[in-house]
């Protein structure tokens, strides 16, 4: 059975590339599906798709910071 | 297996093509070295470049390194509005010869741009013509550049040139095109821009909401499928751009080029806007136009993402300033809609702000009258010193491209406009110069009256605070001056060394105080011909003031 979650963290994980204010929730949601995967033995599937999400979440978040971070410094 | 690689594939992919590729392509910017300017042909006047001072606000300097403060005008006249099709007055630059003047049609709104036009501009004081123009003219058809449009603006630059004046070349439009469709609210007379072939508002109805001409479903839809490249429109006003600029190369007479004015966003949110397609867009202007290469090399004739570059079109200018608006919603409401990252390596990048305090910042949006606004709320350094952060985070410029507003408000906005300009050592282009209307026209001078003439009597109000005394150029990036409209009294506070170049004040025919120096300088006073004066000051060493004595302000008198 696929963990419902996963879908949810990859298309959040996706769109909090363009749409950086999804970060956190992909991430959010991306970090737990993949921790119901793993803790069910391999009852539940999904685990590329909610790393993935988990991944371009963190993606999104780094570059949101390192966007902030560049803005206070060189302005 | 296959599915874990392509679904890290697809997210290697939308992270290229969204914010993360953005803004590597962008920081690369910083690690790129500039292209080498070598000396480009000997220009009255000067070449001009942005210097870059380590740690402070980049500026717009001459030769010499001199900040360079620009003050002008904004003549709309050689813009395309509709209904019509074809421009209002004629392109051919022979209509215009030997003091000639068309006869102004009080149909448009603008009267036609004449040589005393120019002429006028210079005994104001103005060292700078903002001079807008339409794409819609510029290729009519596709691919085919109008020449003689090319001959009408080398008339005036060739004006300016007489005038030691500077022009913008500013590729001007407004709602996107006046080809969006008539409908509902719609008044054509304010939609320039585009040309038909070019205008793809894939039959989405042309009717204008909220009183805004960009509020309108078809203006939305045209502008969006320029800024993702349906059918290479993109590459054809970048390839607008080259003609204009390969024309103009070696003429330092045109200071630079306005890439695209008022931006409007279209159906993309900011700041995915902003970040993602527009400073993009400029970004491949400026490698089309310069030969830099940022950006990764990539396709062109379709929607092409933000990391990627674009194609040396063979121009290789890198003598001319690239002014680039932020978006329609920034410029018209004070506050940044993006992150302010660097566009280019190319480093002669100024940003151009339009400030509009009141018209359509929120309190204008909600109705609210001048003087009884709650806005702006930190005074109208607000929306300024949000710029000057937004230019430094960019390595770019400042300059106020547009601002002006009815002249029944003239002592509080325009006058405090200017204080800001002063203060934050940004030059500026006023909005506009003439127009034709009633008495709340926006013009710098009263409506025609006959209605054929080019325009009625100066606005005193508006000779008065825009005639003003400034420096010209100075070697001292960080002075301070101030101009009290009232009686002319004028003080600039600056350091020197010795050996420095020249600070150069200009002080119009209208201010008549005396002129005083205190402090390490010394000071030569040039009488002009025009009536205004030049101050020469020449640094000694340490900090000095020069300072015109209040006095009497004789304004231009109507007959």
């Amino acid at each position: 059975m696929r963990d419902r979650g996963a879908t949810r963290a990859l298309v959040l994980g996706l769109l909090a590339l363009p749409f950086g204010i999804l970060a956190p929730f992909a991430i959010w949601a991306g970090a737990r599906s993949w921790r119901r995967i793993r803790a069910s033995g391999g009852d539940l599937r999904g685990a590329s798709s909610a790393l993935a999400g988990l991944v371009a979440g963190l993606i999104a978040l780094a570059t949101f910071v390192a966007g902030t971070i560049y803005w206070l410094v060189a302005s | 297996m296959i599915a874990r690689a392509v679904l890290a594939l697809a997210v290697f992919l939308v992270a290229l093509f969204t914010y993360p590729g953005a803004l590597l392509a962008s920081l690369a910017t910083r690690v790129t070295p500039p292209p080498g300017a070598t000396a480009g042909p000997a220009g009255v006047p000067p070449w001009l470049h942005v210097a870059h001072p380590s740690g402070g606000m980049p500026y717009i300097a001459d030769d010499q390194g001199r900040l360079v403060l620009l003050h002008g005008a904004t003549p709309a006249s050689l813009l395309e509005f509709g209904p019509s099709t074809t421009p209002l007055y004629p392109t051919d630059p022979s209509a215009y010869e030997l003091g000639h003047c068309p006869a102004n049609l009080p149909a448009g709104r603008y009267p036609p741009l004449c040589r005393d036009d120019l002429s006028a501009m210079a005994a104001l004081g103005f060292n700078l013509v903002r001079l807008p123009i339409s794409w819609s003219v510029l290729e009519p058809e596709r691919g085919r550049f109008n020449d003689t449009f090319l001959d009408r603006i080398a008339q005036i630059v060739d004006w300016a040139r007489a005038l030691r004046m500077y022009v913008i070349v500013d590729m001007h439009q407004n709602a996107f095109s006046h080809y969006v469709g008539t409908g509902e609210s719609v008044d054509l007379r304010y939609n320039s821009g585009a040309p038909r072939w070019a205008t793809i508002t894939d039959g989405f109805p042309s009717r204008v909401y909220n009183k805004q001409r960009e509020i309108n479903p078809a203006v939305f839809e045209a502008t969006t499928n320029f800024w993702y490249d349906r059918d290479g429109i993109q590459d054809e006003y970048i390839a607008a751009l080259a003609v204009i600029a390969h024309r103009f190369r070696n003429e330092s007479v045109v200071v630079g080029y306005g890439v695209y004015n008022e931006p409007w966003l279209g159906w993309t949110l900011p700041p995915g806007f902003e970040d993602l397609l527009l400073f993009p867009f400029y970004r491949r202007v400026m490698d089309a136009i310069t030969g830099v290469r940022d950006g990764l090399p990539c396709w062109s004739g379709f929607f092409m993402p933000a990391v990627c570059g674009y194609r040396d079109l063979g121009i290789h200018d890198v003598r001319h300033l690239m002014f680039l608006d932020t978006g329609l919603l920034r410029e018209v409401t004070d506050f940044p809609t993006h992150l302010g990252m660097p566009v280019s390596s190319y480093p002669n990048v100024v940003l151009g702000l339009h400030a509009y305090t009141h018209i359509y910042t929120p309190d204008g949006l909600l109705g609210q009258k001048v003087p009884n606004t709650s806005y702006p709320w930190g005074g109208y350094d607000q929306g300024w010193d949000w710029a000057a952060r937004e230019a430094k985070a960019m390595d770019a410029a400042l300059f106020i491209e547009e601002f002006g507003n009815d002249p029944r408000d003239d002592p509080l906005i325009l006058h405090n406009q200017l204080l800001e300009a002063e203060r934050h050592l940004a030059g500026f282009a006023f909005w506009t110069w003439k127009e034709n209307g009633d008495a709340h026209s926006w013009g710098l001078f009263d409506a025609p009256n006959p209605p054929t003439a080019s325009s009625g009597c100066i606005r005193e109000q508006r000779e008065r605070l825009l005639a003003r005394v400034y420096p010209r150029v100075t070697a001292d990036p960080t002075l301070t001056y101030h101009y009290d409209p009232s009686d002319g009294r004028f003080a600039l506070k600056a350091r020197g060394r010795s050996g420095d170049s020249t600070t150069v004040v200009y002080v119009p025919p209208e201010v008549t105080g005396q002129i005083s120096s205190d402090g390490a300088v010394r000071i030569v006073v040039s009488d002009e011909t025009d009536g205004s004066r030049l101050v020469f000051a020449s640094p000694t060493g340490g900090p000095f003031v020069v300072a015109v004595s209040p006095g009497r302000v004789t304004l231009t008198s109507c007959p």
